[in-house]
């Protein structure tokens, strides 16, 4: 086999110490510190797992705000019924479920279409649950009773996204990984080659929804007031796909480093200037898109060094300007 | 499965709207044959070869493997049962290394297939194509011609028993067509693998292979050995025909009958 089996020590490593950091965290950070880094944690999970299926086969999802919101409704509805993990478990599979559906529906399609067609569905069961809500049970929201303490969430949502990472350590390096990258360089080419990619794909979407689903469910408790309007937010599913892009979509460490990035920006800009931190998130993507196509993931020491040989070449090509000059 | 050809194709037709791009092509291959593929620009060799590998599915007619109906079946089937295939413009996975390119075809439809010792693994099938030194190099960094070479490495990778190339040949040099013919009749002589090769220089071809198609217009005009089909004169007319309103690469049929048969 020749699988990539090269620096798997070296990932676990990485992922062992900052969850160890994390898990410490509580015990000498301050409460904004805690609740910073469980919204660091939050997309961190969403943009890890999401990279983990559409940032290697590129199929670019904008679902997860469906996913995320489907995990948050069945926690919202089992909570008083099931135990806590039961229900997190159970948003990842009914998340999962509605991915195989969906995804039997449009991942046969690429590029824009599938885009724009798994936003629309994300819509759709919006509004779907917008309309339920209003006419089987009365309510435009609804107020979570029993939740866990702040501490089992933050727990569980560390949990989800060690998993997460965990998964997209260990699926890069198997049959599985191989296939999604396979359908991402030539997906036609790769079912010439053997591989089902309609199975792939299947389950690498429902691998994408499960995470998704499950962050869902255990943010709900944290919020607990939710109705569709928040947690089938399009913005959530937005803001993961740039997380992701920023962080270099293909990188295992990528979308975890722009997690953290934008979680600072998130905490610490929102609250009080909301303009500047939309438009610092528009910049980050417009400079990542056009230096930094490969993510911040793929910065290295020369890439400074070529950016700088790129600005001179061009200041000079300002000052010198081209014999073409007079053409047209 | 004896008595069943490899693979069969009865009445196969494509169609692209009002085109008829493959027109009830009836053909058979058995094991160890050595198949060219002929015909003038259009003629439907691609698109017939697309069918054969499960890309495109087929308006009309049937496809069996081994006496296994595979019509309509996905690509991926095809490969399980055998088949595989190059591309005309090399489909490599531009990102991964020549080796990765090579194991993908192991791990996939190639995994748990008995195999020839030629191609055991990742290291001999390199040996096999001749591309062990640049294994480590990614896949979009080795010259076109190589890429050719990794694209017959990739199809392999499947063990195949039927490979179908699709202009292996085209765009490269007299010694390196000599290289990649002798290749082709190393792979089927001491693999037993069938190979349908399609090739657009047609003296090339008749070189080296045992028997020839000739599709015209999505129809097979003709299938025998390459002495018959050079003189036959539905063959003939194809591309004299087509030589009136063709540039000069399609002279082969003059230059096929100066020299027949070379092999």
């Amino acid at each position: 086999m020749l699988l990539n089996k090269k620096l798997l020590g070296r990932d676990l490593l990485v992922l062992f110490a900052l969850v160890g950091w994390a898990l410490a965290l509580p015990l000498y950070g301050s409460e904004f510190a805690v609740s910073m880094l469980l919204t660091c944690l939050m997309y961190v999970a969403l943009s890890s797992s999401w990279g983990l299926f559409c940032g290697s086969t590129r199929y670019l999802s904008l679902a997860t705000a469906a996913f995320f919101g489907i995990g948050a409704y069945t926690s919202a509805l089992m909570l008083e019924h099931l135990p806590w993990l039961v229900v997190i478990a159970l948003g990842a599979l009914v998340a999962a479920a509605v991915a195989l559906v969906m995804g039997a529906a449009v991942l046969h399609l690429r590029g824009t279409y599938f885009a724009v067609l798994t936003f629309g569905m994300t819509e759709l069961i919006r509004h779907a649950v917008t309309t339920f809500e209003k006419m089987v049970t009365g309510t435009v929201g609804r107020v979570l009773m029993v939740v866990p303490d702040r501490n089992t969430i933050y727990l569980t949502v560390l949990g989800i996204a060690t998993l997460a990472v965990l998964t997209s350590i260990l699926v890069r390096r198997s049959r599985f990984g191989l296939a999604m990258a396979g359908i991402g360089s030539d997906e036609q080419r790769a079912q010439t080659l053997g591989v089902n990619t309609k199975l792939v794909k299947m389950g690498g979407f429902a691998l994408t929804a499960a995470f998704a689903g499950a962050v869902g469910a255990a943010m709900a408790t944290r919020w607990t007031y939710i109705d569709p309007a928040t947690v089938f937010n399009p913005f959530i599913g937005f803001q993961t796909v740039l997380i992701a892009l920023i962080g270099g979509a293909a990188t295992l460490w990528g979308p975890l480093l722009a997690a953290v990035v934008f979680s600072l920006l998130a905490e610490t800009l929102r609250l009080q200037v909301p303009q500047a931190y939309m438009v610092g998130l528009g910049v980050l993507l417009i400079l990542s898109v056009l230096y930094l196509p490969g993510g911040l993931a793929s910065l290295r020491w020369s890439t400074f060094g070529q950016w700088r040989d790129d600005t001179r070449a061009w200041w000079k090509a300002l000052r010198e300007p081209g014999p073409k000059e007079g053409a047209t | 499965m004896n008595g069943h050809a490899l693979l069969e194709a009865r009445d196969l037709t494509v169609r692209f709207g009002g085109l008829v791009a493959v027109d009830a092509v009836s053909a058979a291959f058995a094991a160890g044959e050595l198949v060219g593929i002929i015909g003038p620009n259009g003629a439907g060799k691609t698109t017939f070869f697309n069918a054969l590998s499960g890309v495109q599915v087929p308006s009309s007619g049937e496809l069996f493997a081994q006496g296994r109906r595979l019509t309509g079946a996905a690509p991926h089937r095809y490969a399980a049962q055998g088949i595989a295939r190059t591309f005309q413009t090399p489909r490599v996975f531009a990102e991964l290394t020549v080796a990765a390119n090579i194991d993908f075809g192991l791990q996939f439809a190639g995994r748990g297939r008995k195999a020839s010792w030629l191609l055991k693994d990742t290291t001999s099938i390199l040996n096999l194509i001749g591309l062990s030194a640049q294994a480590e190099m990614p896949a979009a960094a080795v010259t076109p011609s190589q890429q050719r070479l990794l694209e017959i490495g990739m199809a392999l990778a499947t063990r195949p028993k039927l490979l179908l190339l699709d202009e292996v040949a085209a765009g490269l040099t007299e010694a390196e067509v000599d290289a990649m013919a002798q290749l082709i009749r190393r792979l089927r002589d001491e693999l037993d693998l069938t190979v349908i090769w399609i090739e657009h220089a047609v003296t090339t071809l008749l070189r080296y292979v045992e028997r020839v198609i000739v599709l015209h217009q999505g129809q097979l005009i003709a299938d025998g050995t390459p002495a018959e089909v050079v003189r036959n004169a539905q063959v003939i007319e194809a591309y004299l025909g087509d030589e009136i309103d063709a540039d000069h690469e399609a002279h082969p049929a003059h230059e096929a009958r100066r020299e027949p048969v070379a092999a």
